[in-house]
């Protein structure tokens, strides 16, 4: 196939479909509730125990407590990711906390809070 | 031998079917309200790795044809390329394919570059061209050499690799159920091949099949998909990106960092790289044996039903307490 064929398929295909899954309501992110993000957690986690989750006010991230530490659980696409809270930062952001992790393939995200959750969250990080 | 053999590149042609497919299968999904679900950035994140599986192949794939053209030249066995020629070359590349993909699942270096097409956490057409950017860095090209060395042009075998290729991509959906029996018993069909991308723990290391789902049956690596335990889609740590530069190499990445701590023997650091996934020098991981071993001490009533043949259905403490 000429590549010049081959190149306008490629870019007109990806830019094609991907207008068409944003236009129809594809890119929206999961919203978490306190039973979702446990049960998601367990998903990630099966060892786990979990003691409570925190869910931020929008939904897209929850903080769970389990027997052996605390995690971050977040809102991909329409998807979760989790991560135990062990080797990673967290800064201040105008939103809310940046927390980021010393690992390439889920380096961060920030976590939208308002003021009262900030000292929450905070609370509920500091080592017991 | 330099005579010259000429197939056409069939997975460039496949294009406008792959995007016609897509379009096919979401619209049936948005129709019918079941059969998979779309993302966004997931999607698009996977059409882009696709691009890229085909720009390396521009870029690389010198390596490898200039390593089976000087295979070529140096065996004195030549197939011709007649049409049982090509049927025989289509089924021992899938063989090939199979313990290639089995290889991609139980020795590190290979799993970096094969992780990311199970890096989605969706199932839909689009993961299908979720493929990796890296593969000539694996050197699995050594497993096609046999095939060149027995008399088929390089030509002829990448065109059915290509095949190969073309046929798994309708396999990475939901919209379809279960195909007749005969056919579930000898081809590689959408619910083999997602029991194949499951986290589960009954699902891992099984259904490495690309066409023929035979070899899975014949080398005891083949686990039906339950009914009862749906496939749960995604790594065993399902990654938190969309960014396609860390989709492609975030496991190389991850290997290099774990090879290269301080304070390893060396045969530490090789197994960093060459053991199986989950390998770690303390213990901290678990590989598929240590995940499906926690799982029946979870759910005991699972031990020796597909996927966990390989446990005793009788734990030897069940058996001394018996005896």
């Amino acid at each position: 196939m000429p590549l010049e064929i081959l190149l306008i398929l490629v870019i007109g295909g990806i830019a094609g479909i991907t207008l068409l899954l944003h236009l129809t309501g594809r890119s929206s992110q999961r919203v978490l509730t306190q039973g979702t993000a446990r049960m998601d957690w367990r998903r990630h986690f099966p060892d786990d125990v979990v003691i409570d989750v925190t869910v931020s006010h929008d939904g897209h991230a929850a903080l769970v407590r389990t027997e052996t530490g605390t995690g971050l659980l977040w809102s991909l696409g329409a998807d979760t990711v989790g991560r135990h809270l062990l080797d990673f930062d967290w800064i201040e952001h105008p939103n809310g906390f940046e927390f980021q992790f010393r690992d390439f393939s889920s380096p961060g995200v920030v976590v939208h809070l308002d003021e009262l959750e900030r000292r929450h969250w905070q609370h509920l990080m500091e080592p017991s | 031998m330099t005579d010259h053999v000429s197939f056409p590149d069939a997975v460039q042609w496949a294009v406008p079917f792959f995007i016609a497919a897509i379009l096919a299968e979401f619209l049936w999904i948005t129709i019918k309200g079941r059969g998979g679900r779309y993302e966004t950035r997931d999607a698009v994140t996977s059409l882009i790795m696709g691009a890229g599986n085909i720009a390396s192949g521009f870029v690389l794939g010198f390596i490898a044809y200039a390593f089976f053209m000087w295979l070529w030249q140096i065996t004195p066995l030549n197939l011709g390329t007649s049409i049982p020629i090509i049927i025989l070359c289509f089924v021992l590349d899938d063989l090939r394919y199979y313990w290639v993909h089995r290889f991609g699942h139980r020795i590190r270096w290979v799993w970096a570059s094969h992780v990311n097409h199970h890096s989605s956490q969706h199932y839909n057409l689009t993961t299908a061209l979720r493929q990796t950017w890296t593969y000539t860095f694996t050197f699995m090209m050594v497993v096609r050499a046999p095939l060149i060395l027995l008399g088929f042009h390089p030509a002829l075998v990448l065109f059915c690799g290509g095949l190969n290729l073309i046929y798994q991509f309708w396999i990475h959906t939901e919209a379809i159920g279960k195909m007749p029996r005969w056919f579930e018993s000898v081809m590689n069909t959408p619910s083999h091949h997602r029991a194949h991308h499951g986290r589960n723990a009954r699902y891992l290391d099984c259904n490495y099949a690309g066409v023929f789902i035979i070899w899975d049956k014949m080398f005891g690596t083949f686990v039906p998909e339950q009914e009862d335990d749906r496939v749960d889609y995604g790594l065993v740590h399902n990654i938190g990106t969309f960014n396609p530069l860390r989709v492609a190499f975030h496991e190389w990445v991850g290997m290099w960092r774990d090879a290269t701590q301080p304070g390893l023997t060396l045969s530490q650091r090789l197994a960093y790289c060459f053991a199986p996934p989950g390998y770690s020098h303390d213990g901290s991981r678990d590989s598929s044996e240590q995940i499906k071993k926690k799982h029946l001490d979870r759910h005991p009533s699972d031990r020796g039903t597909p996927g966990f043949e390989q446990f005793d259905k009788n734990p030897p403490n069940t058996r001394a307490k018996r005896a």
